[in-house]
């Protein structure tokens, strides 16, 4: 069918909608003139005009519709894919959840500002209370990204970003990051980079940020005193190794650390303190990638009073770019 | 606490329809701490949009020449102003492509980075995102990093003064800079490359193969001890006190140096 066809379709379909509209309207009066002094026939007349309305409705929207689409094809829109559908959701799902954060957050930091003016000793509740709500911000932080990435790593066809990424600039800001709450629980959370002028690497940005992101917030959950991020290089690759003097993971646990929703509380039937999600998303994440993470653990109860660490090591081509060949 | 007086006036703009929120004076507050000079676009009128801070932004950014540009990607509910950061965003990149804009987003993964990135990254722009969660502290990090001019004096605590350029290390009582004569050379090299790195971020700690070229000898470890050890005196006497093992410049865990505020 071509366009000009279709058009008369159209405008053909409305007009028949129209008269039968017209029909329904006036079936009283037609009907009456009819046969006077009786209804009996107005309902046939009334019936026919519905009828006469909705076979012209039908021929218009057919017509409305295969018009929309062609010019939509013409145009080149084309249509969104899951993974666009559920991001925009969860883009607007994230601001309004953040919403209620960002008004106690700031009231929080706004009374903290004036006791601090003031001057005055706060008792010691209202000081936990107020260090709680500000430590609580990147934990909201890290649960929705990581509801972000979990929906994103369903999405097959996505590929990871390849852009010139200052790895050095993103392990410091996770440092920053945690470095108030680490601070907070009385650790001590250094990093360092070998060399100083790491350079750039090619490979996901983001991505390498919500991995390490991950990897610090459950390194400074089971610390007892220091967190050490170290960045460093070879020829080919580049490794961040992330550190914590906690109380180590048993070497039957090992092999589940990664698995989707463990926690070690699971296995010790305790109240959760995490979703179990993070460790499982930084590795899937990293695979996608193309690197490796790894972990080592030396348990307390093994290796004596204070051997006891745990170390995951992430390592990453330094140019995850398609070769020219 | 900490006594950081980085900014030195230079004008940050603000533009946020958020402005007076509790979370944004925070970080107003914040940057005055740190002695930036923050000047908040505010348009007036009853039913203001998306489109009167784009035009009230750019005529600020040529009025005012910030230093830097601090933009939230939402203004108001209307959902056609949902990205407009974005727009606004390209819009300064478009006049002034080395201008460094910090934006507040939650958008740092997923496609909406990507329309941000590839809306507004040109070579050589200097753009940075940052959750409008972050605190206060981390927000003039960033800025600061950003805008990248590395201060000429870098301050530790309210009580040192390091001087790089005029290879000088003062000690500031009552308002008053005193030079520290004792530390020169190697020392000073030493005390410039911790805190270069404290100045970059506060967990940074310089590695010992960073340090061993300030220092000779066969066991290179252990003359750096040394140095580092005279250093502490140095700066002890300058303020009549010792200063522990875990106070002004900390050995971690035989990894590195790292240098933090002294406590009072």
């Amino acid at each position: 069918m071509n366009d000009q066809s279709l058009k008369i379709l159209k405008l053909f379909g409305l007009a028949i909608a129209g008269i039968g509209l017209l029909l329904i309207l006036l079936s009283p009066f037609i009907g009456e003139s009819l046969t006077p002094g009786s209804l009996w026939w107005i309902e046939p007349v009334a019936y026919i005009g519905s009828g006469v309305f909705v076979l012209g409705s039908v021929a218009a929207f057919i017509g409305f519709q295969v018009i929309a689409r062609r010019t939509k094809a013409l145009t080149g829109d084309r249509t969104r894919t899951w993974s666009e559908v559920t991001q925009d959701y969860f883009d607007t799902f994230a601001h309004d959840m953040g919403r209620p954060l960002r008004r106690i957050l700031g009231k929080q930091r706004e009374a903290r500002a004036l006791l601090n003016e003031t001057g005055k000793v706060t008792p010691h509740m209202v000081a936990e209370l107020l260090d709680e709500i500000e430590n609580q911000a990147p934990n909201f932080r890290l649960m929705i990204e990581n509801v972000r990435v979990l929906v994103d790593l369903e999405d097959d066809t996505a590929a990871p970003a390849i852009d010139p990424v200052d790895a050095a600039a993103i392990v410091r800001n996770v440092s920053d990051r945690y470095t108030p709450i680490a601070r907070e629980r009385g650790l001590e959370l250094v990093w360092w980079s070998d060399p100083i002028e790491f350079g750039l690497i090619y490979g996901d940005g983001p991505a390498l940020d919500h991995v390490i992101t991950n990897l610090v917030d459950n390194a400074a959950k089971f610390a007892q005193g220091h967190v050490e991020i170290q960045l460093t290089r070879t020829d080919s690759d580049f490794f961040v190794r992330v550190w914590d003097d906690g109380a180590g993971i048993a070497e039957s646990h090992l092999a589940h650390v990664f698995d989707r929703g463990w926690t070690p509380e699971l296995s010790a039937r305790s109240e959760k303190q995490s979703s179990g999600l993070g460790l499982f998303i930084a590795i899937s994440l990293t695979e996608r990638c193309g690197g490796q993470l790894m972990v080592e653990s030396e348990a307390a109860n093994v290796s004596g009073p204070d051997g006891h660490s745990t170390t995951f090591t992430l390592s990453l081509p330094l140019d995850n770019r398609p070769s020219e060949r | 606490m900490t006594s950081k007086s980085f900014g030195g006036g230079q004008k940050i703009l603000v533009v946020d329809d958020e402005h007076m929120s509790d979370l944004m004076r925070s970080v107003l507050r914040r940057l005055e701490t740190d002695g930036f000079k923050p000047i908040v676009v505010a348009p007036e009128g009853p039913h203001l949009t998306g489109d009167d801070y784009e035009t009230q932004a750019l005529f600020s950014m040529e009025a005012e020449r910030p230093s830097a540009i601090l933009l939230d990607v939402r203004f108001g509910e209307y959902d056609s102003d949902r990205f407009k950061g974005l727009s606004i965003l390209k819009k300064i990149v478009e006049r002034d492509s080395s201008m460094p804009v910090l934006m507040f987003t939650q958008y740092t993964q997923g496609p909406y980075r990507d329309t941000a990135v590839n809306a507004s990254l040109t070579v050589s722009a200097s753009v940075d995102f940052i959750d409008k969660l972050a605190s206060p502290e981390e927000v003039v990090l960033r800025l600061r990093r950003l805008i990248g001019s590395a201060p000429e004096t870098i301050k530790i605590g309210s009580v040192f003064e390091i001087d790089a350029a005029n290879a000088a290390v003062y000690v500031i009582e009552n308002g008053r800079r005193d030079l520290i004569r004792e530390i020169q050379g190697m020392k000073l090299e030493i005390l410039n490359e911790l805190a270069a790195a404290m100045y970059r971020s506060e967990g940074e700690l310089v590695p010992f193969s960073r340090l061993e070229r300030f220092s000779d000898g066969e066991d290179s470890r252990a003359s750096l001890r040394v140095r580092i050890r005279e250093l502490k005196v140095s700066l002890g006497k300058a303020v009549s006190r010792e200063f522990g093992a875990n106070e002004l410049i900390i050995n971690v865990r035989n990894r590195g140096y790292r240098l933090v505020n002294p406590t009072n």
